[in-house]
C-alpha cells in the first residue's frame, strides 16, 4: 500500500474522539514516566554537583561527595549495619519461605487456605504498624530496640514476598518430575533437595535480590526497631536529610539507585519484572 | 476369636497423621508470623488500653481513657480526615497518572515493554527516602529545580512555596506509588481478550468508545487491586508527610511515629496505631466490596 | 448479470516476511453462503479479517455493494462478524450484548427494546435477556453472537469456524439451524471452516484455498465431481490418485484401462472410490492385487487394495448382504464400474 493511501486509510479510521483520547493519553503517560523517573536522574545529576549545597542545574560537577562518602565513618559504618542486616533477613526469609510455600502448593492438609492467608498477611500491614508492633512486643519483654529486634521485625515484613514467588513457581512445576523422583526410590527430603529445589531456585534468587534491596533500604519498620547505637544506612540518611542541606545525601542514594538497577537485572532474569509487585 | 489383624490402612492413617499431609515444611513460617506479628499485634492492642510510663507497663491498669481522650479530641479527627484526603487523592491521581502507562504497556512491543518496566519498577526498588529527598531538591525553594526552570522560562515571577504543602506531599506520595498502581493494572489489562475489542469495532464503536465501554470495565480488578493498594500505603505513610510536609504537618501516621519514638508516649501511640490500623482494614474493605459489586457479572464463572 | 455483492481483487497480505495471501480474487453473490474451506494456516481465516476490515492488505481491493471498502476501517462496513470463541462482553448480559450496537449508534431505549427481542426471537433465544454469557451454553452463546450482529441489518454475515467450539452432536443440529436462518433472511454470507463436511452442508458455494491462494471455487458438485488441482481433490472427498502418460490420446491403467483424453504429457487421473468396485476373480481389466484393509460401516464398506503403485487403491461398495465376504489377504481385482467418472489432471498441483 502506498504511503498516500495509508494515510488516508488512517485519517479513514480516527474519529476526532479517538484522537483527543490519544493525545490525553500519551500527555498523561508520559506525565507519568516522567514522575516516576526524573526524581532518580536529579538525584544522581546532583551528586556530582561540587557546590556546599542544593541547587540545580548542578555547577563544577565533581566527585567531592562521593570522596566524602570514603571517609565518613558514621554513614560507612551505617553502611555496613545494612549490608549484615540485609543478609540475614533474605537468608531468613529464603529458610521460613521456601519450606513454607512448598507446603502451600503441594500439602493436603486442611486448613491449607487459611494458612496461606495468614502468612501472606504481613503484606498487607504498614510497615509502620509492624514496627510499632515488634517495638511494643520487645518492650513488653525487656526487649529493647535492637540489630536482632531489626532483623525479626524485618522478616517477617518481607517473608510474604518469598513465599508468594515461591509458591507461583512451585505451582508451575510439574509433579510428574517429584513422582519419578520417588518412583526411582529417593526419599520425600532428598527429592526435595534434588529435584525441587534446583528448579525453583532461579525464582528464589530473583525474591532474595528483592527482599535484600527492601530490607537494606527500609526505613518504616527500622525506624521503631533499630537501635539507637546501630543504625542502619536507610535511618541515617532519614536524620541526615532533615539536617544536612549538602549533596551528600544524594551521593548516597545515587549509591542506593546502583543497588536497585542491579536488583531490578537480576530479578528481571530470574523471576520476570512483572513479578515484582509487592 | 483371633484378634483383628493390623491391616495397612491403619498404618497409613498413622503415618498421615504423623506426616500431616504436606504441613511440617511450613510450621517454622507459621509459629514465626503468629509470633512477629500475632502476639505483637495483641500487644499493641492491649498497649491502648494500659498505662505506660516511660515504656514501661504498669500492670494491671486497664483503662479506656486513652480512647477516650483521643476519639474526643477534635485534633485526632483532623488529622484523620487529612490522612483520609490524602489517600483518597493519592489513590486519585495515581489512578489517572497511572492507567494511560498501564494502557500503553499493551500496545507497545516487546523492547519498548521492557522499558517502560525498568521506568516503572526500578522506582519502587529505590528507597522511599531516596526518592522523597529527591522531592526535596525537586521542589525546594529557590534554587529547587522546577522553581528554577519555571524561572528561568518566565512562566512564575515569584518561586512558588510548594514544599511543605499539601500539594508537596500530595506528589510525593504520588511519585512513591505510582508503581503500585501501574503493576496491577498491567496485568489485568495484559490479560485481555482481544477479540472483544475487535467485535466492539465490527458492532461499530470508535476506539474511544471500544475504551470506554469493552476495556475499562473489563479491567476493574486491576483498578481494585492498585486502588485498595495505593490507598492503604499512602493512608499508612508517614515519611513522606513528615519530609516534604514540613515540621508543623502531621498526619495520623506521623502522630503515631512522634508518639512512638519522640514523645514515648507509648499509650497514645498504640490507641492511634490500632486506629490508623482498623480504619484502613474498613477503608479497604470497602473498596474490595464496592468491586465486587460492580464485578457481578463474574458470578456465573465460578 | 448483476454485479457480484463481495468482490475481492488482487489481495496480497504478509505478515513480516511471511506472505499470508497471494493474489486473490473472490466474488460472492447476494444472498449466497460461501464457505472458505482449507487446512490451517491456509489464509482463509485472514481472507475473512480482510472482508471485515482488521486486515489491509498490501496489494488489492475490497468491495461491499458495488463500493470500495478497503480502506474503511472496520467500525465502518456494513458487515456483522461471529468470532471462533464468539467473544461475547462478559460484563453485560445477553440484552446488553445484544444491543451493544444499537447502543453505540444512539437509538432510544424504546426503539432498542423492541429490536434486540426481535432478534432474541429470531434465533429462538427470547426467554434469556438477563442471562449472563458466562452462563449460557457454547450453543446458546452462538446464537446470543449471531443476534448482536443481526440486530445491525448487516450486508454481509461473517463467520469465522462458528462451531469448532461445539461437540460433534451439537455442531449437525446447529449447522442446519443456521443454514435455514441465513436462507431465510437472504444476507450474503462468507463462512470460514477446515471441515469439508461442514462446507458441503452450508455452502451454495466453496472456495477451497492452499498457502495463500484460492485453488477453486465452485459448488459442492463441481469441487467433488470435477475437482481443478489433486490438492481440491484430495481434501474433499476421498480420491485415489493415479500418475499416468498419454499417448495417442489416450491413457492406459492397470490393466487393460484406457481412458481417452485431451491433454498431453504426464497426467494424474483421479478417480473416487465409488467409482471402482472389488471382484473376486483376478482375470479382466483393472488393476489386481491383495486387499490389506476392509472396513464394515455399516451401510458401506470400504476396501483398500494394493496393486503395486505408491499408495493402495481405495474403494467404496455399498453394503451387498447376499454377497460373499472379502478378508483381508484376499488376491481380488479392482474393476472401473460403468458408471465410472473421472478427472484428469496435468501433473502437479495445478491444471
Amino acid at each position: 500500500m502506498t504511503p498516500a493511501l495509508e494515510r488516508a486509510r488512517r485519517r479513514r479510521a480516527w474519529s476526532p474522539g479517538d484522537a483527543a483520547g490519544a493525545v490525553v493519553l500519551t500527555g498523561l503517560a508520559a506525565l507519568a514516566l516522567v514522575v516516576l523517573v526524573a526524581p532518580l536522574l536529579v538525584v544522581v545529576l546532583i551528586s556530582f554537583d561540587g557546590r556546599e549545597y542544593i541547587g540545580f542545574p548542578p555547577e563544577r560537577l565533581s566527585l567531592r561527595w562521593y570522596q566524602a562518602l570514603w571517609g565518613h565513618a558514621q554513614l560507612i559504618d551505617a553502611a555496613k549495619v545494612s549490608l549484615r542486616v540485609a543478609l540475614d533477613v533474605t537468608l531468613a526469609g529464603v529458610v521460613l519461605g521456601v519450606p513454607a510455600a512448598y507446603a502451600l502448593v503441594r500439602g493436603t492438609f486442611p486448613g491449607r487456605t487459611v494458612a496461606g492467608a495468614f502468612l501472606v498477611a504481613p503484606q498487607m500491614m504498614p510497615g509502620l504498624v509492624i514496627g510499632v508492633a515488634v517495638l511494643f512486643f520487645g518492650a513488653y519483654f525487656a526487649f529493647r530496640a535492637s540489630h536482632l529486634m531489626l532483623i525479626l521485625s524485618l522478616t517477617v515484613f518481607c517473608l510474604p514476598f518469598v513465599i508468594r514467588i515461591a509458591m507461583a513457581r512451585l505451582a508451575g512445576l510439574d509433579p510428574a518430575l517429584e513422582e519419578a523422583s520417588a518412583a526411582l526410590g529417593a526419599g520425600r527430603f532428598e527429592t526435595f533437595l534434588r529435584v525441587t529445589l534446583p528448579q525453583v531456585a532461579g525464582a528464589v534468587l530473583g525474591a532474595a535480590a528483592v527482599v535484600f534491596i527492601e530490607a537494606f533500604d527500609n526505613v518504616t519498620v527500622a525506624l521503631f526497631t533499630a537501635s539507637a547505637r546501630a543504625r542502619p544506612l536507610a535511618v541515617e540518611l532519614y536524620y541526615l536529610v532533615q539536617y544536612d542541606s549538602s549533596p551528600l545525601v544524594a551521593a548516597v542514594s545515587a549509591f542506593e539507585i546502583l543497588l536497585a538497577f542491579l536488583a531490578v537485572a537480576v530479578a528481571s532474569r530470574t523471576i520476570g519484572l512483572e513479578r515484582i509487585g509487592r | 476369636m483371633s484378634a483383628p489383624a493390623v491391616t495397612w490402612t491403619d498404618a497409613a492413617w498413622v503415618r498421615r497423621i504423623v506426616r500431616g499431609r504436606g504441613i511440617w515444611p511450613a510450621v517454622p513460617a507459621l509459629l514465626y508470623v503468629f509470633v512477629m506479628l500475632a502476639v505483637p499485634l495483641a500487644v499493641l492492642f492491649a498497649f491502648g488500653f494500659l498505662t505506660i510510663d516511660r515504656g514501661r507497663v504498669i500492670p494491671g491498669s486497664f483503662t479506656v481513657a486513652h480512647y477516650q481522650r483521643i476519639l474526643t479530641d477534635s485534633l485526632s479527627w483532623l488529622l484523620f480526615w487529612r490522612s483520609f484526603r490524602l489517600g483518597v487523592a493519592t489513590t486519585l491521581l495515581c489512578l489517572v497518572l497511572g492507567y494511560p502507562v498501564a494502557y500503553l504497556y499493551t500496545l507497545v512491543g516487546p523492547a519498548a515493554r521492557k522499558l517502560l518496566l525498568i521506568a516503572v519498577i526500578s522506582p519502587l526498588l529505590t528507597s522511599a527516602l531516596v526518592r522523597t529527598y529527591a522531592w526535596l531538591v525537586i521542589l525546594g525553594g529557590r534554587r529547587g529545580l522546577l522553581n528554577t526552570v519555571l524561572l528561568r522560562l518566565g512562566i512564575v515571577d515569584t518561586p512558588l512555596r510548594i514544599l511543605n504543602t499539601d500539594w508537596a506531599v500530595l506528589i510525593g506520595l504520588t511519585q512513591v506509588h505510582l508503581p503500585f498502581m501501574i503493576l496491577p493494572l498491567i496485568a489485568a489489562l495484559a490479560s485481555r481478550d482481544r477479540f472483544l475489542e475487535e467485535a466492539s469495532a465490527n458492532l461499530g464503536a470508535s476506539r474511544l468508545e471500544t475504551f470506554l465501554r469493552v476495556v475499562v470495565p473489563l479491567s476493574l480488578p486491576g483498578i481494585a487491586a492498585g486502588t485498595a493498594l495505593v490507598f492503604a500505603l499512602s493512608y499508612t505513610n508517614f515519611i513522606i508527610p513528615q519530609l516534604l510536609g514540613g515540621g508543623t504537618y502531621s498526619t495520623v501516621a506521623v502522630k503515631v511515629y512522634e508518639q512512638t519514638i519522640v514523645i514515648l508516649d507509648w499509650a497514645t501511640g498504640a490507641v492511634l496505631a490500632a486506629l490508623l490500623l482498623g480504619s484502613c482494614f474498613v477503608l479497604v474493605l470497602l473498596i474490595t466490596w464496592t468491586a465486587n459489586r460492580a464485578m457481578a457479572w463474574r458470578e456465573g464463572t465460578r | 448479470m448483476t454485479a457480484p455483492h463481495v468482490r475481492l481483487q488482487g489481495i496480497r497480505k504478509a505478515f513480516g516476511a511471511l506472505a499470508v495471501l497471494r493474489d486473490c480474487d473472490l466474488e460472492v453473490e447476494k444472498g449466497e453462503v460461501m464457505t472458505l474451506l482449507g487446512p490451517s494456516g491456509c489464509g482463509k481465516t485472514t481472507l475473512l479479517r480482510t472482508i471485515a476490515g482488521f486486515v489491509v492488505p498490501d496489494a488489492g481491493s475490497v468491495s461491499i455493494g458495488g463500493r470500495d471498502v478497503t480502506l474503511h476501517p472496520p467500525n465502518r462496513r456494513s458487515v456483522g462478524m461471529v468470532f471462533q470463541h464468539y467473544a461475547l462482553f462478559p460484563h453485560m448480559t445477553v440484552f446488553g450484548n445484544v444491543a451493544y450496537g444499537l447502543r453505540v449508534r444512539r437509538l432510544g431505549r424504546e426503539e432498542i427494546d423492541r429490536r434486540v427481542r426481535a432478534a432474541l426471537e429470531l434465533v429462538e433465544l427470547a426467554a434469556l435477556p438477563e442471562r449472563w454469557p458466562a452462563q449460557l451454553s457454547g450453543g446458546q452463546q452462538q446464537r446470543v453472537a449471531l443476534a448482536r450482529v443481526l440486530v445491525l441489518a448487516p450486508e454481509v454475515l461473517l463467520l469465522d469456524e462458528p462451531f469448532g467450539a461445539l461437540d460433534a452432536k451439537l455442531r449437525q443440529a446447529m449447522q442446519v439451524d443456521l443454514r435455514q436462518l441465513v436462507r431465510r433472511l437472504g444476507i450474503t454470507t462468507v463462512f470460514v471452516t477446515h471441515d469439508q463436511d461442514e462446507a458441503l452442508t452450508l455452502s451454495d458455494r466453496i472456495a477451497v484455498m492452499r498457502g495463500g491462494v484460492i485453488e477453486q471455487v465452485g459448488t459442492p458438485l463441481e469441487i467433488y465431481d470435477r475437482p481443478a488441482s489433486t490438492y481440491v481433490a484430495d481434501f474433499v472427498g476421498l480420491s485415489n490418485l493415479l500418475p499416468g502418460e498419454v499417448r495417442a490420446g489416450r491413457i492406459e491403467l492397470g490393466r487393460s484401462v484406457v481412458l481417452p483424453t485431451d491433454r498431453t504429457g504426464r497426467v494424474t487421473v483421479v478417480i473416487r472410490p465409488e467409482h471402482l468396485a472389488v471382484r473376486r476373480d483376478e482375470a479382466g481389466p483393472g488393476w489386481p492385487g491383495t486387499l490389506t484393509f476392509v472396513k464394515h460401516a455399516g451401510a458401506t464398506t470400504e476396501y483398500q487394495v494394493d496393486v503395486g503403485g505408491p499408495a493402495p487403491l481405495r474403494v467404496l461398495a455399498m453394503r451387498d448382504p447376499g454377497g460373499d465376504l472379502l478378508e483381508v489377504g484376499d488376491r481380488v481385482r479392482v474393476e472401473l464400474r460403468d458408471s465410472a467418472a473421472w478427472v484428469v489432471l496435468g501433473e502437479g498441483a495445478r491444471p
